[in-house]
């Protein structure tokens, strides 16, 4: 059983996070205080096993079956690693208290540098940010441990963050507001749109919302996001709490969800990633995943037939990479399996191998009509 | 002149996905998918029931199937690029446990052809070389020629066995002798990728055609090209020669069939039933007089046409 999460208010999770820091520490202070104390921290660390992953009925996420191992470091422990395991259990557990305490976002790159030496690399203390997010049932962001900002917002919404006193308007048509944590998004309001354009590409976004498509598009009033190619935990976030919101409206008002992503591997696993979650945060994808997203293209077959009446000139040959990636998409994550929730992913992706193309989006610049006419045929035709 | 065929039947959703390829044989129809199993219809039978369907062929689908001409031998290709050959007994296909191909040769190879008798296999490979293998000797790799290192993206063996052919993605069209190892002539290619090669039955002409949306005809003495055959406006998937000579099949991606009247180097039929991408054309054993052909792809059937006799 995966943790039911509550990534939309912030204050369960906040509070699981405090009491479990409170209980630890605790634990390991009595330890220490008597003689004999053998201080100990148990981590549940996720499961590495891919084969368990399945999409699932309820969430539409992409879920893992496997619970995770329960570890326990104990001090001095029986070598040399596990005391070392223990130290830098505790050193990351510290940081992240003095983060929630202090309620400022630090990453996984300040804790890192704090003692380069005892951690070691950098993919230690990742990993154990990840376990402990996964051992209390949050989010890596509820731990205060977040990447700095990436994604991009702009639209007919408005929204008020925590530590600012007033309601922001700014990103109305500033294309430069960065996706707040979800914590700190305390109010949302986005009554006036119908749909949301999700974009791969920053400059595909720019160029969007320099035009203001949020504003003019034949779809009615919008927001564009761009997670800047693979998406982190808070534009995930932030698409999902869009999806909560449109769930709450009438049948008739619903959100539209939209992606637009280069017919390539990649363009294809983001996709999917904010429509069912990555496979390295399994247990979080069933609070991040919005699961009515349309995927608008591109699509190398659409532009082999002339379908967009754009010169099929500018296909490219797929790489050695993107002809092993395609085959690992395959071969490991559910989302593209036979019998999948994505049928038209997977033949897009066999379709790439057997043609050998991709299409990249700066093909739609110089069709007819451009890219905004495109996006408008799209959106207004598909439901 | 321009000539009638009447469809006969189909294999409606014949697969779950896509059908990449299909070959035929005097008795049999395969088919292969994105899906993990292959499908063996009867050609034999007016209706071309299902006779048999080989599960868990290739785990993630597979994208060429060939048979020889003889009927006894079947190799299929997956797109983890696993080959498995396959023979007959008592019109049942199985594993055919007394063939086998080298793994570590065939890495890479994209697309293969058998010869006549089925003994040897030939493949071209992602990185342009063009192998074959003697499936009576252990699969052991007989001939490798190396090529500029365009993608091969398909191959063909002329039924007498002494020539071999590829197309590549850069356009090259290779022709090679299997008895001495080389190429008689350089052919002058496409100048846009090449989807489909094919000997005419008596080895006369070699047809290669892909993006360029025409087909071109060689002369296998000279090298020369002899025609061309304009009318397809989309990539042209696959081609195949009736059983004459007389005429050569077509396919393209905007669902288009035609037909090629060698003699007259005209189209004279075209079909439109679908608007999907056609994956593989291949003409039928004839019955009596009249000819046939089968078509498969995106639409996920396998359509079957019988020449339409005056009467």
């Amino acid at each position: 059983m995966s943790p039911t999460l509550d990534s939309i208010s912030a204050a369960p999770s906040e509070s699981r996070v405090k009491d479990y820091i409170a209980n630890t520490l605790a634990t390991v202070l009595i330890e220490v205080s008597s003689p004999d104390g053998r201080p100990s921290i148990k981590i549940k660390a996720r499961p590495k096993k891919v084969s368990a992953q399945f999409i699932s009925p309820e969430s539409g996420a992409l879920e893992t079956q496997a619970s995770g191992v329960d570890i326990t470091y104990t001090w001095p422990g029986k070598d040399f690693y596990e005391a070392w395991r223990f130290t830098v259990a505790m050193r990351v557990l510290s940081a992240i208290a003095d983060a929630v305490d202090k309620g400022v976002v630090i990453s996984k790159r300040d804790i890192y540098y704090s003692d380069p030496a005892i951690f070691g690399s950098q993919r230690i203390v990742d990993g154990l940010v990840d376990d402990f997010a996964f051992t209390i049932g949050v989010n890596r962001s509820a731990l205060n441990v977040g990447a700095a900002a990436k994604g991009l917002v702009t639209g007919c919404f408005h929204w008020k963050i925590r530590g600012q006193t007033m309601a922001d308007d700014a990103h109305f048509l500033n294309p430069d507001t960065l996706i707040s944590r979800s914590q700190d998004i305390q109010e949302m309001e986005v009554s006036d749109i119908d749909w949301v354009l999700i974009l791969e590409k920053e400059a595909v976004y720019r160029r969007l919302a320099g035009m203001r498509y949020h504003i003019r598009s034949a779809a009615g009033l919008g927001i564009l996001v761009t997670g800047k190619g693979y998406p982190d935990l808070n534009t995930r976030a932030f698409i999902r709490r869009l999806y909560d919101e449109s769930k709450s409206r009438q049948s008739t008002r619903r959100l539209r969800f939209y992606a637009l992503v280069d017919g390539d591997p990649d363009g294809i696993a983001i996709m999917a990633t904010y429509k069912y979650g990555s496979l390295a945060y399994a247990h979080e994808n069933s609070t991040l995943n919005c699961p009515e997203i349309h995927w608008l293209g591109l699509r190398t077959s659409d532009i082999v037939t002339g379908v967009d009446r754009i010169g099929n000139d500018s296909l490219v040959t797929l790489t050695k990479r993107d002809r092993g990636k395609i085959l690992a998409m395959l071969s490991n994550n559910p989302v593209w399996a036979l019998n999948g929730p994505e049928p038209e992913g997977r033949a897009e992706l066999l379709q790439m191998l057997m043609l050998n193309v991709k299409a990249e989006m700066q093909i739609l610049y110089d069709g007819d009509g451009g890219l905004v006419r495109w996006l408008d045929r799209r959106m207004t035709y598909l439901p | 002149m321009s000539k009638q065929y009447l469809s006969c039947g189909s294999a409606d959703n014949a697969h779950p996905t896509d059908i990449y390829g299909l070959a035929v044989t005097d008795k049999f129809c395969f088919s292969a998918s994105g899906s993990s199993s292959l499908k063996v219809h009867s050609t034999l039978d007016p209706e071309f029931p299902l006779i048999q369907s080989i599960d868990d062929a290739h785990k993630l689908g597979c994208h060429h199937v060939v048979t020889n001409l003889r009927g006894s031998r079947a190799a299929s290709i997956g797109f983890a690029g696993e080959i498995a050959i396959w023979s007959c007994h008592d019109n049942v296909w199985s594993k055919d446990r007394t063939a086998s191909v080298n793994p570590t040769g065939s890495a890479g190879i994209w697309a293969i052809a058998l010869s006549a008798d089925g003994q040897y296999l030939a493949g071209v490979s992602q990185d342009g070389h063009v192998k074959v293998w003697d499936l009576n000797a252990n699969g052991e790799e007989i001939r490798d020629y190396e090529t500029k290192g365009s993608f091969g993206t398909c191959i063909d063996l002329s039924a007498d066995g002494r020539f071999l052919a590829s197309g590549h993605e850069n356009g090259s069209v290779y022709i090679f002798s299997t008895e001495t190892g080389r190429m008689p002539f350089s052919l002058s290619g496409l100048v846009k990728p090449v989807r489909a090669v094919a000997f005419s039955p008596g080895g006369k002409f070699l047809a290669a055609a892909g993006d360029s949306k025409v087909i071109v005809l060689y002369d296998t003495s000279s090298g020369e090209q002899v025609a061309n055959l304009s009318g397809h406006a989309a990539w042209i998937m696959s081609l195949s020669w009736s059983n004459t000579g007389e005429y050569l099949l077509s396919g393209s991606f905007d669902g288009k069939v035609k037909v090629w009247s060698i003699d007259t180097r005209a189209c004279v039929a075209t079909h439109s039933e679908t608007e999907k991408s056609i994956w593989s054309v291949r003409w039928l054993p004839k019955i009596g007089r009249s000819e046939g052909f089968a078509t498969a792809g995106a639409s996920r059937s396998i359509s079957f046409y019988r020449e339409a006799t005056g009467g």
